[in-house]
């Protein structure tokens, strides 16, 4: 492992300049480690869509001059980083924020070498996980909020504190935090977050004769609206997601079964253990029993709920043929840009819907609880022993990590479809901007405080992206009664987290 | 065939035995044949030998997703009593002999038809081979995308014209749908290879002597007697190939029924290769999904070593001649 000091020791005998330039670093990280650089502004009691814009534009920050008290700006090293950069098919201010920073980056710490890899979202952990088994991995990676946990698990992970790189754990959402904590241990920091949040076509409302106004307040209410758009319009009511094989099927469930008192573990509850399983509970029983009424008893949600993720809602969504769903916060984005592509007649239509889009805040359940999957990124440092070369250029790899989880930069590189992971970024005029130019990014966001992590365990993956999908097609399709599916999933996940994996 | 052993061929008069060369000194004259192999050799060592090997190995090992693979624990043949024993797992073979024979058959059977129908000369003749070949060379993946649309539950372009001819009122659940979603997903699989049969098809019916069809003309066969007795035996060795080619390819098939239905609905489209790669990748449950893989390996072993057979007919004959 190399870092500055080692560097400096090398280059010969030090001075006395060299001397007391070195007692101001130690001071200034000494004070570091108690404090962030970064003082707390953001009161989360009081959040809300009109907090939000309120605090948003009322502070500044300098990322390049805050990060230099941390790794002095001169500091000469390399750095290897793995993460999901912007592709073809994301707007162009993504590309343009993501070449801002590393500019950025290298006007502030002009001698630190980057060796940078943009890998798509689907190739990243196959290529992490071998690169790993080679010992070849980068000394740096960010991975979807659940991505490092396995890796966690299997030692591949540096702990890390947030005082090392600038922070203090209060500049995060606690939600955030629990989410990359393995085994009482801090293996990751949060670099952006996002919750879901839900959408409806105001005029399908309206000419079903609800409210256009109005988001359903309960899952109930969606069940009912459901049933009233299709029964008087034709068309599907919610846009139910029920795919085999597919995280995005989790992504739009468990904010239902949450809301409704279920759970896969206890990863609704305030201090989850990971250890009771709740899928055959009461509440999750209730949720699975409103998907089951929509989909086989009213027939209200599209028929090829077992076969659709998300993208396959947006093209009917945009057509005007399904009332409401839940949405990611880039969906507004997603659909402005399917109407600038539609022509002639459908061209109309698009725009119309455009207009008629409105998002709210997702359901509740029949006590009032609201949920919505917490979703995001965290950004890991790997053991040395595992990174190409052998070592982790630590000076670096902070340099990089204190940068990039900037209130500034946090809030930049999430332009498009997410929040900074930093929760300063909220007090930014990058947040301001983008609060006026992307529509609804007001209640997408005031959804982060009902974000639920899923289960911190290796095993969630196959608990979220195998078993809630059999349990739901189990149930849709008549295949099990209600019961007997959740009694099947609650078995199948007793064995994944007792060791004994999920059979085949 | 080493020179020594050509000599002896090829003398007249019959003389004492040569006496036979030792390994090492075979290897020894045969050392420039190992240097302009080893290269090829030496590739495949690594990107096949080893990972065959360490499949094989991880198959006798659990894994479990909170321990490294480095850290794995010795089971013996648990995995595969896991993988033998399983209810899911004969269910999910039974869908893959059905998915393999069926698109098999009528892949080639198409095939066959069109090559029949394209080995005589009209006019287009070309253009419709070429437009023939159009869903062999389409990317599997945009083909299984396109297809999805097609069937669509809600909103399928096939569907919609079914209902539009009267043939079926509202929308037509094909891939929703437990009991019909493997069939219809044969038929994207037999739409896209039957172009593969059809131009080993074409090459073959190019072997079959003029000369016997002619022969069986002039002696009173029928159009239908001429293929029976002559163009189909004339096509056994390619139709041999062809079918273990195709069930090979379908029993690793593994984009269409991934990318169109996951395997669902409830496992309904889930086969062998698209099970191992969930057990694998998606629930990182390394040592059973191996041990699958491997099972996989040894009856690819079995159809490759009939394939080579197939190829290899008639070699030692002529060889010998």
């Amino acid at each position: 492992m190399t870092n500055s000091e080692d560097r400096a020791q090398r280059s010969g005998s030090p001075t006395r300049r060299h001397i007391a330039k070195f007692a101001l670093a130690a001071m200034a990280t000494t004070s570091l480690i108690s404090t962030s650089v970064y003082a707390q502004a953001v009161d989360l009691s009081k959040w809300s869509p009109e907090y939000v814009k309120s605090i948003a534009g009322t502070k500044d920050f300098d990322a390049a001059k805050d990060c230099g008290a941390v790794v002095p700006n001169d500091y000469a090293g390399n750095v290897s980083y793995w993460y999901t950069g912007p592709f073809e098919a994301d707007p162009q201010i993504a590309h343009d924020q993501d070449k801002a920073f590393w500019d950025a980056f290298h006007a502030a710490y002009p001698n630190i070498k980057t060796d940078v890899q943009s890998i798509t979202y689907n190739e990243l952990l196959d290529k992490f996980r071998t690169a790993l088994l080679g010992n070849s991995a980068p000394m740096v990676i960010r991975l979807q909020i659940l991505g490092g946990v396995e890796f966690a698990a299997k030692g591949y992970l540096n702990p890390v504190k947030p005082e090392d790189y600038g922070f203090t754990a209060a500049d995060f959402w606690p939600g955030a935090l629990k989410s990359v904590t393995y085994d009482n241990t801090l293996y990751g920091l949060p670099t952006n977050n996002e919750t879901m949040a839900f959408i409806w076509n105001a005029k399908v409302f309206a000419d079903a004769g609800l409210d256009p106004e109005a988001a359903p307040k309960t899952w109930d209410d969606v069940v009912a609206y459901s049933k009233q758009i299709h029964d008087k319009l034709g068309i599907s009511g919610y846009g139910l997601v029920a795919k085999q094989n597919a995280g995005n099927t989790p992504f739009r469930f468990m904010p239902q079964l949450w809301a409704y008192g279920g759970g896969s573990l206890d990863e609704a509850t305030a201090n989850p253990t990971y250890k009771s399983v709740e899928i055959n509970n009461a509440g999750s029983k209730a949720a699975l029993q409103a998907a089951y009424q929509m989909y086989a008893v009213d027939k209200s949600v599209p028929v090829s709920a077992l076969t659709n993720t998300q993208a396959e809602n947006q093209a009917p969504f945009i057509a005007g043929q399904l009332g409401m769903m839940i949405a990611h916060p880039a969906e507004y984005a997603k659909m402005l840009d399917l109407a600038s592509k539609a022509t002639g007649a459908d061209k109309a239509t698009a725009d119309a819907v455009v207009a008629n889009m409105r998002y709210g805040l997702m359901p509740t359940g029949p006590d009032g609880k609201r949920a919505v999957v917490f979703g995001g990124s965290n950004i890991h440092v790997v053991k040395p022993e595992f990174v190409d070369g052998g070592k982790v250029d630590e000076q670096a790899v902070k340099a990089l990590i204190c940068m990039w989880d900037s209130p500034e930069w946090s809030t930049r590189l999430a332009w498009v479809g997410s929040n900074p992971g930093n929760i300063n970024g909220f007090l930014t005029s990058s947040m301001k901007q983008r609060l006026d130019t992307i529509k609804f990014l007001d209640v997408t966001t005031s959804m982060l405080p009902n974000g639920i992590p899923f289960p911190v365990l290796p095993e969630s993956p196959e608990i979220m992206n195998i078993v809630i999908p059999d349990m739901l097609q189990n149930a849709l399709t008549g295949n099990m009664t209600v019961d007997q599916a959740t009694e099947d999933a609650a078995k199948k996940i007793e064995t994944i987290i007792g060791g004994g994996g999920g059979g085949i | 065939m080493s020179s020594v052993q050509g000599q002896a061929i090829f003398r007249d008069v019959p003389g004492p035995a040569p006496k036979q060369a030792s390994l090492g000194q075979r290897m020894y004259t045969s050392r420039f044949d190992y240097l302009y192999i080893a290269p090829a050799l030496l590739v495949m060592l690594i990107v096949i030998a080893y990972p065959v090997y360490y499949t094989i190995e991880l198959s006798f090992y659990k894994t479990p997703a909170s321990l490294s693979l480095a850290d794995k624990t010795f089971t013996g043949i648990d995995n595969y009593r896991t993988v033998l024993t399983s209810a899911i797992f004969w269910k999910v073979t039974w869908q893959t002999i059905i998915w393999t024979v069926l698109s098999t058959l009528f892949s080639f059977l198409l095939g066959l038809g069109a090559a029949l129908a394209l080995h005589r000369a009209f006019i287009g003749r070309a253009l419709l081979r070429g437009l023939l070949l159009i869903p062999w060379v389409v990317s599997a993946v945009a083909a299984s995308y396109v297809w999805k649309w097609l069937y669509h539950s809600d909103f399928g372009a096939i569907g919609a014209l079914l209902n539009q001819i009267g043939l079926t009122k509202g929308p037509v659940n094909f891939i929703d749908n437990s009991t019909t979603s493997l069939y219809a997903l044969i038929v994207v699989n037999v739409w896209k290879e039957f172009s593969f049969a059809m131009i080993m098809l074409m090459a073959g019916l190019q072997t079959v002597p003029e000369s016997l069809l002619r022969a069986a003309q002039v002696d009173g066969a029928s159009a239908w007697q001429r293929f029976w007795h002559v163009t189909l035996p004339q096509l056994q060795g390619v139709s041999t190939v062809t079918i273990l080619l195709l069930v090979v390819q379908n029993f690793n098939s593994f984009i269409i029924p991934f990318i169109m239905t996951g395997g669902g609905p409830v496992g309904s489209t889930q086969i062998w290769i698209t099970h191992i790669y969930e057990l694998a990748f998606l629930r990182q449950n390394w040592g059973v999904g191996a041990a699958y893989a491997v099972l996989l390996f040894l009856i690819m072993m079995v159809l490759g070593y009939f394939y080579v057979r197939a190829l290899t007919r008639g070699d030692d004959k002529r060889a010998g001649a």
